[in-house]
């Protein structure tokens, strides 16, 4: 009961806030706003969000058709993580030739590495 | 019925003039709306008018299943809240100084004056929640159909807010309650 009123009182204080004094040209301003940002016309059409918004359907499209589509072959895979397993290159593979590409690896590094190689292509 | 609907058909139109006369129905309140929520930071009348412009901007959306007020009082929430953000942003780039208190009502000032800063004050103590709910209900006289639109919350939500913002408003307010 007591609480009832004292909501009543301070809804009646509140809403006796004398209100705001509005400047006599807020109205022009409001409209001189509105006519440097195009009015929403041709300017609006250069508002990046705009494009921005109106294009992530088809962004989202895209990414959906990214993430379904599957190659139709998987024989795709690329030379350069096939060429390894040619027995063509395994052969020219030399310690010198490791030597000249990495010049920080140890002997026994690089004489491990040769032998492996001879193993595996001898074992074919 | 929205008292606005017809001049707001007729701003969506393109109708200038009708837009203006939509301004000057809600200038006051949005200017209210914006030093209320700012509670002293920020410039209400700059806010006020960037209300106004989006809400031009955004008339052809307005597809009119709010009252207009009711849609103008939820763009002028969206834009003291971004301008919220992007001061908050500013300040932690450049260190900035706090914002300002609401002013402390010690300079001499005319009876109407003295009254809105107090109030001002009180709300401005008030959370973020509570503060709007309140003052849309109480000094801009929305209704809590419209309050719940506006926030996107539930009716239920806004009454607790509305009675726990009271409140909390009544001590702030001892002075002016013990006026009336």
């Amino acid at each position: 009961m007591m609480q009832d009123e004292d909501q009543r009182l301070v809804a009646r204080v509140l809403a006796s806030r004398p209100p705001e004094a509005v400047p006599a040209d807020f109205v022009a301003r409001v409209n001189a706003r509105i006519d440097a940002t195009g009015g929403g016309g041709w300017f609006a059409l250069a508002d990046f969000r705009t494009w921005t918004l109106r294009l992530a359907p088809i962004a989202g499209a895209l990414v959906l058709v990214g993430l379904l589509w599957t190659p139709a072959s998987p024989t795709t895979e690329s030379p350069a993580t096939a060429s390894p397993a040619q027995p063509s290159q395994a052969q020219a593979f030399t310690p010198a030739s490791a030597s000249d590409w990495q010049r920080d690896v140890t002997a026994d590094a690089l004489l491990e590495a040769a032998f492996d190689r001879m193993g595996d292509s001898g074992a074919r | 019925m929205d008292p606005d609907r017809a001049l707001v058909e007729a701003a969506a139109g393109g109708d200038r003039d009708a837009f203006d006369e939509l301004v000057r129905r809600h200038q006051a309140a949005m200017i209210t709306l914006a030093r209320v929520l700012t509670g002293g930071r920020g410039d209400p009348e700059d806010l006020a008018q960037e209300v106004f412009v989006r809400a031009w901007r955004s008339l052809r959306t307005f597809r009119g299943d709010s009252a207009f007020r009711t849609w103008l009082h939820r763009v002028a929430i969206n834009v003291v809240r971004t301008s919220h953000a992007k001061q908050g942003r500013l300040r932690r780039l450049f260190h900035d100084e706090p914002p300002p208190d609401p002013p402390s009502g010690e300079e001499p000032l005319d009876a109407a004056l003295a009254r809105r800063q107090a109030i001002d004050r009180a709300l401005a103590a008030l959370p973020d929640d509570l503060r709007v709910a309140v003052t849309l209900r109480d000094l801009q006289g929305l209704d809590y159909k419209e309050i719940a639109a506006a926030l996107d919350v539930p009716v239920g939500t806004v009454e607790s807010r509305i009675f726990r913002a009271r409140q909390k408003l009544k001590p702030l307010l001892a002075e002016l309650l013990g006026e009336g």
